[in-house]
């Protein structure tokens, strides 16, 4: 990333702080849950894109972080910042164990491992209401007790997304970033390359788990109940959707997957309760269509997205918007790879 | 006297009821040039996998530089100057050649990026890859790819270079390269154990000829005299 983008990208994100609140309390709320799943699918990217390691267990760490930090708070009251730390640790140290026990597992054999995993921890949280308060939820000590609006919220949000990517951000572009990519694309190459697959595994794991935790934390916190569904399969396929549809071999285009879902179901939820009947018409061949409760459409109407994604455009829909912001500010002769640069310096990131 | 690089003592490895290596003393010392040769299924790669790392043997030791390693992962083997490549070509396919060679190339401690590329280069220069550093690797013929293989190889700075099969497949314009550049690094002082079925390459290269057949080395020796080896020409060409 050049001068050029930063510049653009700092501009952006300073208009969206200033303009942050013409929003709607409502719309406020949707920007704040599009940056909590915008830090979850960038971590399961990490995860997922740059180590090949497709986990479906994320939003069950997001859970253990939200749970974690929310017990510590009710049994040893102790501040909201350092229960969320410890929500942190203990999804990392969590992760590393799941990492280390599926080490030789990948492809749907991992998949399933960790969605066995992530039942466990769900039926766990409903199971024992003595703790968890089981499916009634739990109720969650808010951020900022005194706040009046969504504001501090959002601003606490758009911090943790911007610190969790420009951490990603770095990994990625370190050479660790380089090792995970390698043992993505073939661990015995990389383990005959002298990288230990096994331990930069486990790190890999333990990295997105604990930025799921981040996340999960902070939910907790914002959201004035935490349930056992927090980290549920729906949730987890929300998740692998989002990604999918931004790209999930880039940190950014997970963000605009996030943000691209988040907002496209509220703004369906939104013409389904204006209305709830919607008429399409096909202007080629001529003739209509009613959706009745259309409400009920928008989940199928994303499944047709993330199947035409799937078919049409592998790398997701954000991918193609994301390098042509990346091309801006090449000229001619500046499109040519300079011999001089280094190649982790425009790659993955 | 040259010093011993990698020993295997008594190496057994048994797939289920098959024996793919039986009790395979086999030693490699610092200047060989070793063409390991045998009919298919004698168990050469298996033997290569063991010696690397990369399979753990079910009997006997591998040693490196006389110190034992069996049972290590094989980022230790790499550690410790035990490089290979595959008999299928494994690259980092959708990464830059480039990354390809940076990747062993900042394993080695006290690496840096400036002093790791500088060095890729200079190999891609040396194997007539430079002006592709900026191709995704799966990208590159066949041949370049074993040329690619080896420079990352080379990126380890090894002791030992395990080729396996490194003709297979190749242009024989490429292949003539490939052999070129074997030569030259083992005139420079790199060690060599090539594994092929490549006769003609593989004698015009080797300075020691090792024969395995049903899992067992059978000859070991001057090519000449393995070449009109009794056991050899029963064993292997089926005379």
């Amino acid at each position: 990333m050049k001068g050029i983008h930063l510049g653009i990208l700092l501009a952006a994100s300073a208009l969206a702080l200033y303009f942050v609140d013409e929003l709607s309390s409502y719309w406020m709320h949707v920007a704040i849950i599009a940056m909590y799943y915008g830090i979850l699918a960038a971590s399961w990217t990490l995860l997922a894109g740059y180590v090949g390691l497709f986990s479906l267990s994320h939003m069950a760490f997001a859970s253990i972080g939200a749970y974690t930090s929310q017990l510590l708070i009710k049994w040893y009251g102790i501040p909201i910042p350092i229960s969320m730390a410890a929500g942190i640790l203990m999804c990392c140290a969590v992760g590393g164990l799941i990492g280390w026990v599926c080490l030789r597992m990948s492809g749907p054999y991992l998949a399933i491992f960790t969605l066995g995993f992530s039942e466990i921890v769900r039926i766990a949280i409903a199971t024992e209401d003595q703790v968890t308060a089981g499916m009634a939820g739990l109720h969650t000590d808010p951020l900022f007790p005194d706040a009046a609006t969504r504001l501090p919220y959002f601003y606490t949000a758009f911090a943790l997304l911007a610190v969790s990517l420009v951490l990603m951000g770095l990994l990625v572009r370190s050479r660790w970033g380089l090792f995970l990519r390698a043992i993505r694309e073939d661990e015995q190459a990389a383990a005959a390359s002298g990288v230990a697959v096994a331990r930069f595994r486990i790190l890999a794991f333990a990295i997105a788990s604990g930025f799921a935790g981040l996340a999960g934390g902070f939910y907790a916190h914002y959201i004035p109940i935490i349930t056992p569904s927090m980290g549920d399969l729906d949730e987890m396929a929300k998740l692998v959707v989002m990604t999918v549809i931004g790209g999930m071999e880039r940190l950014p285009t997970a963000v605009g997957g996030a943000f691209f879902v988040e907002f496209l179901l509220e703004k369906l939820r939104d013409l389904g309760d204006s209305g709830g009947d919607i008429h399409l018409q096909v202007p080629v061949l001529g003739f209509g269509i009613e959706l009745h409760n259309f409400d009920q459409w928008r989940l199928p109407i994303f499944g047709v997205i993330l199947l035409l994604t799937m078919r049409f455009a592998r790398n997701g829909l954000i991918t193609p918007f994301w390098l042509l912001f990346m091309r801006l500010g090449e000229t001619r002769a500046g499109a040519r790879p300079a011999a001089t640069d280094l190649p982790q310096k425009d790659s993955g990131t | 006297m040259s010093a011993e690089l990698v020993r295997g003592e008594g190496i057994v490895k048994r797939f289920g009821g098959i024996v793919a290596n039986d009790a395979v003393d086999f030693a490699v010392t610092e200047g060989d040039l070793i063409g390991l040769i045998g009919p298919n299924g004698s168990g050469k790669t298996t033997l290569i996998n063991v010696l690397t790392g990369h399979l753990m043997p079910n009997g006997g030791e591998v040693l490196v530089r006389g110190k034992r390693v069996s049972g290590r992962p094989p980022h230790i083997y790499a550690a410790a100057g035990v490089a290979r490549t595959f008999q299928l070509t494994q690259l980092f396919g959708r990464m830059t050649v480039l990354e390809n060679m940076l990747v062993p190339g900042l394993t080695r401690p006290h690496s840096s990026w400036q002093e790791a590329a500088r060095r890729a280069r200079g190999y891609l220069e040396f194997l007539n890859l430079a002006h592709l550093e900026r191709l995704q690797a799966r990208k590159l013929s066949g041949g370049q790819q074993k040329l690619l293989e080896l420079g990352r190889c080379l990126m380890l700075e090894p002791k030992v270079l395990f080729l396996d099969e490194p003709f297979a497949g190749v242009h024989p314009r490429l292949r003539d390269e490939l052999i070129g550049r074997i030569q030259e690094l083992h005139r420079e002082g790199r060690t060599f154990v090539v594994v092929d079925h490549d006769m003609e390459s593989i004698l015009r290269i080797s300075r020691r000829l090792v024969v395995m057949a049903r899992g067992a080395k059978i000859a070991d020796g001057e090519p000449a005299a393995v070449r009109t080896d009794q056991t050899v020409l029963a064993a292997y060409a089926g005379l």
